[in-house]
C-alpha cells in the first residue's frame, strides 16, 4: 500500500542529480500522472499464481516487493529491519536497442536497520536501471535485485534477504508461515473512485526469519518474523490525497492485521481505505474503512521538521482486538532524498478481553516534504 | 646626486629615441615570443586537464581494460557480485557534427553521483532522466557547445561517428565552464550503439578514499586478468606527458629568440654607455662613487627593461593566441584531443615574462656598466682608447667561447637521455660561439681589408676595415644575426633532414596500391571488407588494427598487422635479420618495437617485454626494431594471430589493398567508394594520396617552428639595425671629415652599406659552422632525446646559401638608414659639435 511512493521514488532519483535544486521538480510528477497511456492498469480482479506473480509485471508502472521483519539476537538485543525494492516503467515499451543497457525499467531499493537497543536508525538506498542485470526481477526462480542487494528463492523453496551498505548489512533466510493473501477485492486494492486508480496487492503475512544483522561492525546473529507486501498498479494518489499511514502487525496469538488508512487533504480518512485481517489460520477477511478505528496518542517532532504520529490506539470490532501501537524508537525516519516514516513498533492490548501482545511496522508518509 | 644623474640618463634617452625604440623592440619581441609560448603552452595544457578534471570528477581510479575496452559484464559483476557501487561505466569517443570535432561520453546517470555531475545545472532534471534512458539518440551539452552548435533545446541533428550517421536530439544543456566545450554526453546505451561499442566500456570510474585500502584489495580480487584499476591522476598526467617533449623544445625555441634579444639589449646598453663617456668622466670628477654609477646604468637598464617587458607581455598575449592555435592543432594531430579557443593569461606567465625581460636587460648591460665604471674621472675616453680595451679582452672572450662550446659538448655526453640538459648543451653551445664570433670577425675583416682595397677602392677598404677597428659594436651586431641564422640554418636542416627521412620511410612503408579504413575511430563492416576483396584487381589485402593497451607504466599502442609477405619489404629492421625475425613474429609470441619505443624502454632485438593482455600480463619477445617516425612514441607491431591469441577481438580498421599490374587504381578507389557509401563512410587514398597526406601534416606540424624562426630573425634584424645606427651616429665626425675632404653623400652611403653588407656576408659565413652543428644536436641529441627518432642529416646547399643572402639582404637593408642620415649631414655642423 505505497502508491504515491513510487512518485517519491522516482523523485528521489532525480533530486539526488539535482544538487543544486532545492525544490523537487513538479513536472515528474505531471508527466507520471497525465501520462498513464500504454500501460497496463489494475480495472478487475485477475487469478493469481505462485511463484509467477512474485517475479514483474513491467506493463504496469509501479511495483514493489516489500520485507520488513522485527529480530532479536541471542541475547535478547532487538532490531527491526526493512528492505523495499521498488520498479517502476520510465516508458510503456522498452526501445528497441542492440545495446543491453537501453530499457525503460528502474529499480530503487532502501535499506533500514532499527537498533532498539542503541537507539539507532541505519538507512541507506540503491538505484539502478533494470538492465544489463544491474538490477531486476524474475519469477522462476524468484530474486529480485538492485545492485548487490537481493531478495531470491533458494534450493528448497526458502528466500534469502542480502543487503549490505558497509555499516551496517541484513542478511536473512525467510520461510513463509502462511500462504499469500490477496487484499482488497480478491487482490485488487482500489485507492480512489476512479476507475483504474487501483492495484494487484498481496501479502505474505509470517515469513519465519533466521541470520544475522550488523551494525557497528558486529554480527549479531537473529531470528524473528518478517512480513512481505507485493503490490503493481499504473495508479497515484488522488489530488485530495496527501499520503497515508499503513500498519502491518503481527500478533502472539498467530493472527495478523493490515491496515491502511488514506488521508485526505481536509483532515479526514479517504472511504477507500481498507485492510485485511488474517487469523492463525491463514484465513483473511477483507477490512473496510469503517471496520478499523485508529486515534494517534502521541506525535513526534522530526529534528528535520514535520511532525509524525507516534502512538496510537486501534480497535477492530469485528475482531474484538484493542491494542496499543508503540514504536521501538521515535526516530526511524528515512532520511533518503525522500522523507518517510518506516518503523518497527510494539503492540500491547487485548483480544476479546485477553490480553495480547505483538510486533510490526508501521509506514507513515505525507508528513514532511 | 641621484636624481640629477637619473634625469641625466633619462634626458640622454629622450634625446635619442631611435636607440631607445630599437633596445625596447629587442626585448619586446624577445619577452613576447616567451610569453606567447608560455601561454599557449600552458593553456593548451591547462584546457587539457581541466576537461579531463571535469570529465573524472570525483573518480579517483579507473578500471581499464584491453583494446576494445572493458567488458560491461566486468560493471556488473563489479555491482552486483562484488557490491562494489562506488563506480559509474564511461564510454568515450569521437563524433563529428556539421564539421565540428565533438567527444561523446556515454554515461549512467544511477551511477554518475558518486563521481561526478555533468547534469547537476540541468533546467529540467526530471525529464532529462526519463528521455536520457528511453530516447534513442538523447544528448545533452553544455550551453556554450548547443550555442556553437547552434541547437536548442529539442532539436535534432546529424551526428557522424564510426563513419556512420546517427539522429540526435539535444534534450538539455547545462551550465559549465569551457572545460566541457565541444563535449556531448548520452547514455551509455545511446553511446555504445553509436561508437560501435555494443558491449563494451571504455572504462569504469571509480572512487575509493584515501588510505582506503580494503576497497582497492577489493578491487583487485574482483578483476579479472584483462583488466587494471589504475590511478586516475596518474594516467591523466601520462597523457598529458606526451607532449611535453613537444612543449619543452617550443620553449627552448623561444628563449632562443629572447637570446638573440639579449645580444641587442647588450649592443645597446653597451653603445649608450660608450657615447656617454664624456657625461660619465665629468659625473666621475663631480664626485660620483663607481658603485653609484654601476647602479645608475643598471637602473637605466632595469627601467628600460620593465618597460619593454611590460610591452613584451602584452604583444606576447595577442601572439600567444595565434600560437595556440598552431600548438592546439599540433596536439590534436599527434598527441590527444585538447580543445582550447582561448589563451589564459597567467600571473606566473606574465611573471615570467618580467623576469625574464629585466634579467635580460641587466644581464645585458652588466658588461658595460662595469666597464663604464673602469673609466677614470676627467679623461673622455676616446674611441682608440676603447677599440684598444676591446682588443685586449678580445682572447679572454674567445677562450671563454671556447670553454663554453666544450662544456656543451661535456654536457651532452654525460647527461644520459635528459632533454633539458640537451636543450641547455645547445645554448651553451651557441653562447660558446657567440663569443667566438667577434675575433673570427677581426680576423677575417682584417684579412679582406686590402682585397676590398683593391677590388672597391679606399672607400671600400674603409667599409671592410672600419668593422675591425669598431668591433667593439660591429661584433655584436654580427653575433646577433650570426646566432639568429644558424639557428634558422640548424632547424631548417633538422627538418629537412626529419622531412626526407619521413618521406624515404613513407616510401617504404606504405606498400599498397590502396589504403582504407575507419575516419579516426572504429572498426569496419567486415561484410564491406569481404566485398572490397572480391573487387576485380584486387590480388591481396592487409589488414590493421590500432589497439591500445594500458598498465601502470602508460599506455602502449599496438598495431596489428596481417600482412601479405611481399609486404615484408615495408619495415625497416633495424636490429635482425629479417627472414628469422618475420618468421617468430608471425608464428611466436614475438613482437617487433619501433625505435622510439627500443629508445625509450632500453630494449631491442632479443630482449623480452610485458603487455597486458585480456588473458593478463604476457612476455613476449621482441624480434627485431623497426623504423618508424610514428609520432605515437610507443609502437609495436603485432602479427594478427598473435594478437588473436592474446586479445579477444578481430575487428579491423584499415586495409591495404594490392591489384594486380595494370589494374587503374582509380577505378579501384571509385568502386571501394560505391561499396562503402550506403553503409560505413571511409577514407579511401591510393598510395601517393596518402604519402601526400601525411607529408601536408608533417609541414603543418613545423608551421609553428617556422613563425618562431622568423620572430627570432626578425629580433636579428632589428640588431644589426640598432648597431649599424649607433655606429654611423657615433662616427658622424668621421664621416664629416670624410665629406669635407671631398667624398659625395653617395659615395658616404655607399660606404656605409658596404660596410653593412659585409657585416651581414661574416654573420652569414659565422652562422653556417654553428648551424650545421645546431642541426646535429638537434638531429642526434635533440630529436632522440624528445622523441626517440633516429635521422639521417642531410644538408641541402641552399639552405645554406639562402642564409647566406638574407644576412647579407637584412644587413644592407639595415644599413640603408644609417647610409642617408650619415650622407646627409652637414660636415661643418658634424665637425664642430665635438
Amino acid at each position: 500500500m505505497r502508491l504515491t511512493f513510487t512518485l517519491f521514488a522516482l523523485l528521489a532519483v532525480a533530486v539526488v542529480y539535482a544538487d543544486k535544486a532545492s525544490e523537487p521538480p513538479s513536472q515528474l510528477a505531471e508527466l507520471l500522472s497525465a501520462d498513464a497511456e500504454g500501460y497496463a492498469k489494475a480495472i478487475e480482479p485477475r487469478e493469481f499464481v505462485f511463484p509467477d506473480d512474485h517475479g514483474p509485471h513491467p506493463d504496469f508502472r509501479n511495483e514493489w516487493w516489500y520485507v520488513t521483519g522485527n529480530l532479536d539476537d541471542k541475547d535478547g538485543r532487538r532490531f527491526g529491519f526493512e528492505l523495499t525494492i521498488f520498479r517502476f516503467a520510465l516508458a510503456p515499451t522498452k526501445p528497441e536497442s542492440e545495446s543491453l543497457w537501453r530499457t525503460n525499467q528502474v529499480y530503487i531499493a532502501h535499506l533500514a536497520v532499527t537498533d532498539a537497543d542503541e537507539e539507532r536508525f541505519f538507512v541507506a538506498q540503491r538505484y539502478a536501471r533494470g538492465a544489463l542485470g544491474l538490477a531486476g526481477a524474475q519469477a522462476r526462480p524468484f530474486r529480485v535485485w538492485a545492485d548487490d542487494w537481493f531478495i531470491a528463492e533458494e534450493p528448497g523453496g526458502a528466500w534469502r534477504l542480502v543487503a549490505d551498505d558497509g555499516d551496517f548489512a541484513v542478511d536473512v533466510t525467510l520461510r513463509a508461515q502462511k500462504p499469500p493473501v490477496l487484499n482488497g477485492a480478491d487482490g485488487l486494492s482500489q485507492k480512489s473512485s476512479q476507475p483504474g486508480n487501483a492495484s494487484y496487492y498481496y501479502s505474505i503475512t509470517r515469513l519465519q526469519t533466521e541470520g544475522r544483522i550488523r551494525v557497528y561492525g558486529r554480527e549479531h546473529e537473529v531470528s524473528g518474523m518478517s512480513w512481505l507486501d507485493r503490490e503493481w498498479s499504473t495508479s497515484a494518489l488522488a489530488d485530495d490525497q496527501v499520503g497515508w499511514d499503513w500498519f502491518a502487525l503481527q500478533l502472539a496469538d498467530g493472527s495478523d492485521l493490515m491496515f491502511y488508512g488514506l488521508r485526505l487533504t481536509d483532515g479526514t480518512q479517504d472511504p477507500h481505505s481498507g485492510g485485511t485481517f488474517i487469523g492463525a489460520d491463514g484465513a483473511a477477511t477483507h477490512l473496510d474503512q469503517e471496520d478499523v478505528e485508529v486515534t494517534v496518542l502521541d506525535t513526534w517532532d522530526s529534528p528535520e521538521g514535520g511532525t509524525y504520529p507516534s502512538r496510537w490506539a486501534v480497535t477492530v470490532p469485528r475482531f474484538g482486538l484493542d491494542v496499543t501501537v508503540t514504536p521501538v524508537i521515535a526516530n526511524q525516519e528515512l532520511f533518503t532524498t525522500v522523507r518517510y516514516w518506516e518503523g518497527a513498533v510494539d503492540v500491547e492490548g487485548s483480544r476479546h478481553g485477553e490480553r495480547i501482545s505483538g510486533r510490526g511496522y508501521v509506514e507513515l508518509t505525507g508528513y514532511a516534504q | 646626486m641621484i636624481p640629477v644623474t637619473y634625469r641625466a640618463s633619462f634626458s640622454y634617452l629622450l634625446r635619442h629615441p631611435w636607440q631607445l625604440v630599437l633596445s625596447l623592440l629587442g626585448i619586446v619581441i624577445g619577452v613576447a615570443v616567451i610569453v606567447a609560448v608560455d601561454l599557449a603552452n600552458s593553456s593548451a595544457r591547462k584546457a587539457f586537464l581541466l576537461s579531463m578534471d571535469a570529465i573524472t570528477g570525483e573518480a579517483t581510479h579507473q578500471v581499464v581494460g584491453g583494446p576494445n575496452g572493458v567488458s560491461e559484464d566486468v560493471y556488473r559483476s563489479l555491482r552486483t557480485e562484488a557490491g562494489l557501487t562506488r563506480i559509474a561505466p564511461v564510454i568515450d569517443g569521437a563524433a563529428t557534427s556539421d564539421g565540428l570535432s565533438l567527444q561523446l561520453l556515454g554515461i549512467d546517470l544511477f551511477a554518475e553521483q558518486s563521481v561526478r555531475s555533468f547534469t547537476g545545472d540541468a533546467q529540467d532534471i526530471s525529464s532529462l532522466f526519463v528521455s536520457f534512458l528511453v530516447e534513442p539518440g538523447a544528448v545533452t551539452a553544455s550551453e556554450q557547445t548547443a550555442q556553437e552548435l547552434g541547437l536548442e533545446i529539442g532539436d535534432r541533428f546529424e551526428l557522424f561517428s564510426s563513419g556512420r550517421q546517427h539522429t540526435a536530439t539535444l534534450v538539455a544543456t547545462f551550465a559549465a565552464d569551457d572545460s566541457l566545450d565541444r563535449v556531448l554526453v548520452a547514455d551509455v546505451a545511446t553511446a555504445q550503439e553509436w561508437l560501435d561499442l555494443v558491449g563494451w566500456l571504455s572504462r569504469i570510474d571509480v572512487r575509493i578514499e584515501d588510505g582506503d585500502t580494503a576497497t582497492l584489495e577489493r578491487f583487485e580480487r574482483a578483476l579479472g586478468p584483462g583488466t587494471q584499476l589504475l590511478s586516475a591522476s596518474g594516467r591523466t598526467r601520462s597523457t598529458a606527458e606526451m607532449s611535453q617533449a613537444f612543449m619543452t623544445n617550443l620553449t627552448a625555441m623561444s628563449l632562443l629568440a629572447l637570446l638573440v634579444g639579449l645580444f641587442l639589449i647588450f649592443n645597446s646598453v653597451n653603445f649608450s654607455v660608450l657615447q656617454r663617456r664624456g657625461l660619465i668622466g665629468v659625473l666621475r670628477a663631480l664626485g660620483l662613487t663607481r658603485r653609484q654609477l654601476l647602479t645608475m646604468v643598471l637602473v637605466e637598464a632595469a627601467a628600460v627593461g620593465l618597460v619593454a617587458a611590460i610591452a613584451g607581455v602584452l604583444f606576447g598575449a595577442v601572439l600567444g593566441e595565434q600560437l595556440l592555435e598552431l600548438v592546439s592543432r599540433t596536439i590534436n594531430d599527434l598527441y590527444f584531443r585538447v580543445n582550447v579557443t582561448e589563451v589564459s593569461v597567467s600571473a606566473f606567465s606574465v611573471a615570467k615574462g618580467i623576469v625574464a625581460g629585466v634579467g635580460a636587460a641587466l644581464l645585458a648591460a652588466a658588461v658595460p656598466a662595469i666597464e663604464a665604471t673602469s673609466y677614470e674621472p676627467r679623461l673622455a675616453l676616446t674611441r682608440s682608447v676603447l677599440e684598444r680595451r676591446t682588443r685586449h679582452v678580445l682572447p679572454i672572450v674567445t677562450a671563454t667561447g671556447i670553454a663554453g662550446m666544450v662544456a656543451a659538448i661535456a654536457l651532452i655526453l654525460v647527461s644520459g637521455t635528459s632533454l633539458v640538459a640537451g636543450l641547455s648543451a645547445v645554448f651553451l653551445l651557441i653562447l660558446g660561439f657567440a663569443l667566438c664570433v667577434p675575433l673570427f670577425v677581426r680576423a677575417v675583416s682584417t684579412l679582406i681589408a686590402p682585397l676590398a682595397g683593391k677590388l672597391g677602392g679606399t672607400s671600400a677598404r674603409m667599409a671592410v676595415a672600419g668593422i675591425a677597428s669598431g668591433l667593439s659594436r660591429t661584433g655584436i651586431a654580427i653575433v646577433a644575426l650570426a646566432v639568429a641564422l644558424s639557428a634558422t640554418i640548424g632547424i631548417s636542416v633538422m627538418v629537412d633532414s626529419f622531412r626526407g627521412s619521413v618521406n624515404a620511410w613513407l616510401q617504404q612503408t606504405l606498400q599498397a596500391d590502396i589504403y582504407t579504413g575507419t575516419i579516426r575511430e572504429g572498426s569496419m563492416e567486415p561484410e564491406l571488407i569481404a566485398a572490397i576483396r572480391a573487387i576485380d584487381g584486387v590480388v591481396d589485402m592487409s589488414t590493421r588494427k590500432r589497439a591500445t593497451v594500458e598498465d601502470a607504466s602508460g599506455r602502449t599502442q599496438l598495431r596489428v598487422f596481417e600482412l601479405p609477405p611481399q609486404s615484408y619489404d615495408g619495415a625497416e629492421l633495424i636490429d635482425a635479420e629479417p627472414a628469422p625475425a618475420w618468421q617468430a613474429w608471425e608464428s611466436e609470441d614475438a613482437v617487433f618495437v619501433s625505435e622510439p619505443y627500443a629508445y625509450q624502454h632500453a630494449v631491442g632485438a632479443g630482449d623480452v617485454i610485458t603487455l597486458p593482455t585480456d588473458r593478463g600480463p604476457r612476455q613476449f619477445d621482441v624480434a627485431a626494431t623497426f623504423q618508424s617516425y610514428d609520432i605515437n612514441a610507443k609502437g609495436i607491431m603485432m602479427s594478427r594471430a598473435t594478437y588473436a591469441r592474446h586479445f579477444d577481438d578481430d575487428t579491423i580498421d584499415s586495409l591495404g589493398i594490392y591489384l594486380a599490374a595494370g589494374v587503374d587504381v582509380d577505378a579501384v578507389i571509385r568502386e571501394v567508394e560505391r561499396l562503402s557509401k550506403d553503409t560505413q563512410s571511409l577514407y579511401i587514398n591510393s598510395n601517393a594520396g596518402l604519402r601526400k597526406e601525411s607529408m601536408r601534416i608533417f609541414d603543418r606540424t613545423f608551421v609553428i617552428t617556422d613563425v618562431l624562426y622568423w620572430l627570432t630573425l626578425g629580433v636579428a634584424f632589428i640588431g644589426i639595425l640598432s648597431a649599424m645606427l649607433a655606429l654611423q651616429l657615433e662616427r658622424a665626425r668621421e664621416t664629416a671629415t670624410l665629406r669635407a675632404l671631398g667624398m659625395t653623400p653617395g659615395q658616404v652611403g655607399g660606404m656605409i652599406t658596404a660596410q653593412t653588407g659585409v657585416i651581414g656576408l661574416l654573420s652569414g659565413i659565422a652562422a653556417i659552422p654553428l648551424g650545421i652543428v645546431m642541426a646535429y644536436v638537434l638531429i642526434k641529441v635533440i630529436n632522440r632525446r624528445a622523441f626517440g627518432w633516429q635521422i639521417d642529416m642531410t644538408v641541402a646547399p641552399d639552405i645554406l646559401a639562402v642564409s647566406v643572402i638574407f644576412a647579407i639582404g637584412a644587413a644592407m637593408l639595415a644599413g640603408l638608414y644609417p647610409a642617408w642620415r650619415a650622407g646627409r649631414s652637414q660636415p661643418a655642423i658634424a665637425m664642430r659639435e665635438e
